[in-house]
């Protein structure tokens, strides 16, 4: 199994207000899927994704990616294992505002011995035209779309998405959602989306539902859909 | 792959232009003024230094009552040293009222230095003193008047036995404004007459003590052996020799406040810097959050957002260097030869300049900015990326009192969220305050100082005799006078004019007990003396130990002086019942011959320290009260740009809710408005307190004598006009730049 996830469980804070997050998680994902986590606010989807990505500590359990635990990483390994594995996205694109969309772009390839062609890329991105303009000059989705290129660049193993339509429109987020597909078949990348959007499912190889911190169903997607076909 | 996030910078110091450049300008222009010092201060010392072997300095020189015959010298020969005649005569420039010191032409000894012109050739010709001839608008060509001789000036030169003015060294301040050395040939020297004569001898030995301790070991005996055999008025090594000494001493001195000076500088704006970066941080929390959580390292961020601070600082360096080598070190050698009669020089390298201005801004930028950046950048990504950037656990709102007006609250929160940008702001117009104060307060000071001598002058004419003769002028009065040193520890020795007063004395206004002294008001600050207290003194010349007890103050801050009777001074000092020294009285006494006079100290000579002190320090004062001026600006500006910057979301909203620009000035701006008034007055008694602690610690252990610490109040109230007028400017920049913060922002950052 290329990502194994056993035994997960987290809490926020003690005594009275300690609120248990996730209560023992046990997910297994196939390399090159793309995964979709659903759930309501506060299910501790994004939790989970956090700790995927090696930005928050499980109380117990683990994840081991292509058999590597990262539970037992010290600091500087966690952002090793990061820089080497993981690609992030998120709902606000986060981009570096003085750097134009070429170079934000850099700023993923640099972190990779190996990274993708970075005009190829930022022509599947639709971005080649826009690449010496900066953020602001942009649409939300044209900089969602800088923001994937950035997480993609390097070719991670893993792309890991909190809510990359939470900001954009119907339209946008379709793009957006098309894109991470296109990505996923391009370079077979395994790609974790969490959305609280249901129709976002039907995109995925692997569909987990979370609530109250436990997974509540974990099926392999046996009608998946393209995402151009995608309505909600 | 060059790491991307390096294209920012040119970005970076584009739209925010303004910022670098007073940084940079100001860096430079501190590092100029720093560098062109030391540069300065090294090739002068350097000259100075090497002028002992150059210009052949003497070991010493003693003065004898009479003239030493053939036999005398061989006897002091015997004892390892070679004697130089070293005669002079003081006499009185006509046209300027000064004392110009003669000598012969030097050819074996204290050799002079040519700056400018030639050395006289005929009888009528004279080289002066170069800083003499600066300060008094004399050039090479003039004529002068001196004991009823026309001379002409052929030169200008540097005595190295002369480089400070010191006319006596038991002065406190040398003078170079109404004293001058000067050179003549034989026949010029011996056209000047005998009345003013002084029969002066300089020494060499044969071979150097190894070191101080030996050469004063040395200096004594040898100073012995003269008494023994000669009536010895004035005994002076060349260690004790301000003449000589007080250049070279002066000149390290003011190197380590350069240098002080420059550090706390560099690390107020080094803090200005780490702030700036702290609200950048805050600013692009999400930013790093996301670099952090794609694997960027502490260390490539850390060392991303430490390039600005330092290469501003690098550019400053380099660029401040250039100019402390050119345009300032001109400048500051102008000012050393504005105060120091200074051989030419070379300039010279200067590796610890380098190091002191380059190296060390450099290294506290990086160690102050790191160890802000290390602990900013200590969070997890997560905490980044949901802008949680308190290291506490749970960040509560402290409650202020709703009783407390709205904006009131209001302005307070503002001034709680930016309390690290007030703190530097306080510091920053602290040390600014300190520097202006230090700049502003020696003029008025020595005016002063120069009004309370005057005030407090015994007489008018002070006469020091040479031999005891009478005088039928009417009033004037007979007194004892003799120098003591200081045994004290706390300071470097020290001369005190020990007084014998009359019983009665018209002239000085003390009503003595028996066995017991007055000593004057400095002497009594200086050395924390109150009544009852003991002091100890040393004869100069011998191992004679004198014991007084204070019985109280006499207002005389012209010199550190002890007071006792006439009768009593004799009996200590084992001189006949009716010895005196000389008159005091308030007429000239035109019944001396002037053969019988050592010397005459009036009002003239006692103030000439504050004289002397305008003219060389008048130039360094100013230049404090403009970098003071600029500093308020600079450090204002920076940080009240950096209130406004980090609060443009907010202000973009209370916008939005319909404030006007003139209401959001009012929160924003007031908030800064009352820090820079706190800060200001604050900073006043802040001033006060170190610039008093200054003086005791640390002036009063390098000057001999007295010098009162004052600050006129104006002084505080003008610093304070300075800060407020500078922060006006600041707070109109500041209104500008919020009328031109758009509504939008609000609108677009909110996540």
């Amino acid at each position: 199994m290329f990502l194994e996830i056993k035994g997960i469980k987290k809490h926020f804070g003690e005594g009275e207000s300690r609120v248990e997050v996730l209560n023992g998680i046990d997910i297994e994902i196939e390399r090159g899927e793309i995964c979709v986590l659903l759930g309501p606010s506060g299910s501790g989807k994004s939790t989970l994704l956090n700790i995927i990505g090696g930005i928050d500590n499980a109380d117990t359990g683990y994840i081991s990616i292509a058999g590597e635990k990262t539970a037992e990483m010290n600091e500087k390994r966690l952002t090793q294992y990061r820089r080497k594995h993981l690609g992030y996205v998120f709902q606000m694109y986060n981009l570096i505002p003085n750097l134009n969309i070429k170079e934000n772009v850099e700023v993923g390839a640099y972190l990779s011995d190996n990274p993708l062609e970075i005009d190829e890329l930022l022509k599947v991105l639709g971005l080649y035209e826009h690449r010496h303009k900066l953020p602001n000059q942009l649409s939300g989705g044209q900089q969602q779309r800088t923001a994937i290129g950035r997480a993609i660049i390097k070719n991670p193993d893993i792309l890991l998405c909190d809510e990359p339509t939470g900001a954009l429109d119907y339209k946008t987020s379709k793009e957006i959602l098309k894109l991470i597909e296109e990505v996923n078949q391009k370079y077979g990348n395994t790609v974790i989306i969490v959305t609280h959007n249901d129709a976002i499912k039907n995109m995925a190889d692997r569909v987990i539902k979370l609530r109250d911190g436990m997974v509540r169903k974990n099926y392999v997607n046996e009608s998946k859909i393209p995402a151009a076909e995608l309505e909600w | 792959m060059r790491n991307p996030l390096y294209k920012r910078l040119s970005r970076e110091f584009k739209s925010d232009f303004g910022k670098y450049l007073v940084i940079f300008l100001f860096i430079a222009g501190l590092i100029a003024l720093v560098s062109g010092f030391l540069v300065a201060d090294n090739s002068m010392i350097a000259a100075y230094n090497e002028g002992f072997e150059k210009y052949n300095i003497e070991n010493g020189n003693f003065e004898l009552m009479l003239e030493a015959d053939d036999e005398l010298i061989d006897a002091l020969e015997q004892e390892g040293v070679t004697i130089y005649d070293q005669y002079y005569v003081d006499e009185t420039v006509k046209e300027n009222d000064s004392t110009m010191r003669v000598y012969r032409n030097r050819e074996k000894i204290n050799l002079p230095c040519l700056m400018e012109g030639r050395m006289p050739e005929q009888a009528d010709e004279i080289a002066i003193d170069r800083m003499y001839a600066d300060n008094n608008e004399i050039a090479v060509g003039d004529s002068i008047t001196l004991g009823g001789n026309q001379l002409t000036v052929t030169g200008l030169v540097a005595l190295p036995d002369y480089s400070c003015l010191f006319e006596n060294n038991t002065d406190m301040m040398f003078d170079s404004l109404t004293f001058c050395v000067a050179v003549m040939t034989d026949e010029g020297f011996e056209s000047l007459g005998e009345d003013h004569l002084h029969y002066v001898y300089a020494w060499k030995y044969d071979e150097e003590p190894a070191d101080e301790r030996e050469e004063k070991e040395v200096s004594d005996d040898f100073m012995k052996v003269i008494a023994e055999n000669a009536v010895i008025t004035n005994f002076i090594p060349r260690y004790a020799n301000q003449a000589i000494q007080f250049t070279g001493e002066d000149m390290g001195g003011d190197k380590a406040m350069f240098i002080l000076f420059l550090y706390i500088v560099v690390v107020i704006i080094a803090f200005v810097f780490a702030i700036t970066t702290s609200n950048t941080i805050a600013e692009e929390a999400s930013v790093i959050g996301t670099l952090r959580a794609s694997g960027y390292t502490r260390g490539e961020l850390i060392r991303h957002y430490l390039i600005s601070p330092l290469l501003v600082t690098l550019l400053a360096a380099v660029v401040g260097n250039i100019l402390g080598y050119t345009v300032l070190k001109e400048y500051m050698v102008g000012l050393y030869y504005g105060s120091y009669s200074l051989p030419t020089y070379e300039t010279l390298w200067n590796g610890e300049a380098f190091v002191e201005t380059t190296v060390v801004p450099f290294v506290l930028m990086l160690v102050i900015n790191l160890t802000i950046l290390v602990s900013k950048l200590k969070l997890s990504p997560l905490k980044f990326l949901r802008h949680d950037l308190s290291k506490r656990t749970k960040k509560k709102a402290f409650r202020l009192n709703t009783k407390i007006p709205f904006l009131t609250r209001f302005r307070l929160r503002i001034i709680f969220q930016n309390i690290p940008n007030y703190i530097t702001l306080l510091i920053g117009i602290m040390f600014a305050s300190l520097i202006m104060v230090f700049g502003m307060m020696f003029g008025p000071l020595l005016e002063d100082y120069s009004k309370e001598i005057d005030a407090s002058m015994f007489a008018d004419y002070q006469y020091v005799l040479k031999a005891q003769i009478d005088t039928k002028a009417e009033g004037a009065e007979k007194y004892c006078v003799t120098t003591l040193q200081t045994t004290t520890e706390k300071y470097p020795t020290e001369d005190i004019m020990v007084y014998g007063i009359e019983d009665g004395s018209d002239y000085v206004d003390i009503d003595f007990k028996e066995g017991e002294v007055h000593v004057s008001d400095g002497y009594m600050i200086k050395y924390g003396l109150k009544d009852g207290d003991s002091i100890t003194l040393k004869d100069k010349y011998s191992d004679d130990i004198y014991e007084f007890t204070v019985a109280g103050e006499y207002e005389y801050p012209a010199a550190l002086a002890v007071f006792l009777p006439r009768r009593e001074f004799n009996e200590i000092f084992d001189k006949k019942e009716d010895y005196y020294s000389g008159y005091l009285s308030d007429k000239e006494l035109d019944d001396i011959e002037d053969a019988y006079i050592s010397t005459i100290i009036t009002q003239e000579d006692l103030t000439k320290i504050s004289r002397q002190l305008t003219v060389s320090m008048g130039d360094f004062m100013v230049l404090f009260e403009y970098f003071g001026i600029v500093m308020f600006l600079l450090l204002m500006y920076l940080l009240s740009k950096q209130i406004i910057e980090k609060n443009a979301g907010a202000i973009s909203m209370v916008k939005i809710l319909g404030y006007s620009n003139g209401e959001i000035g009012g929160l924003y701006i007031v908030a800064t408005t009352v820090a820079v008034v706190v800060s200001l007055f604050l900073s006043m008694p802040v001033c006060n307190y170190v610039l008093r602690w200054l003086f005791s610690g640390y002036l009063y252990t390098v000057i001999s004598g007295y010098f009162p610490y004052m600050v006129s109040n104006t002084i505080y109230v003008k610093i304070i006009i300075y800060g407020i007028v500078s922060y006006a400017v600041v707070a109109a920049t500041q209104m500008f730049k919020i009328g031109r913060i758009p509504k939008s922002d609000a609108l677009k950052n909110v996540e």
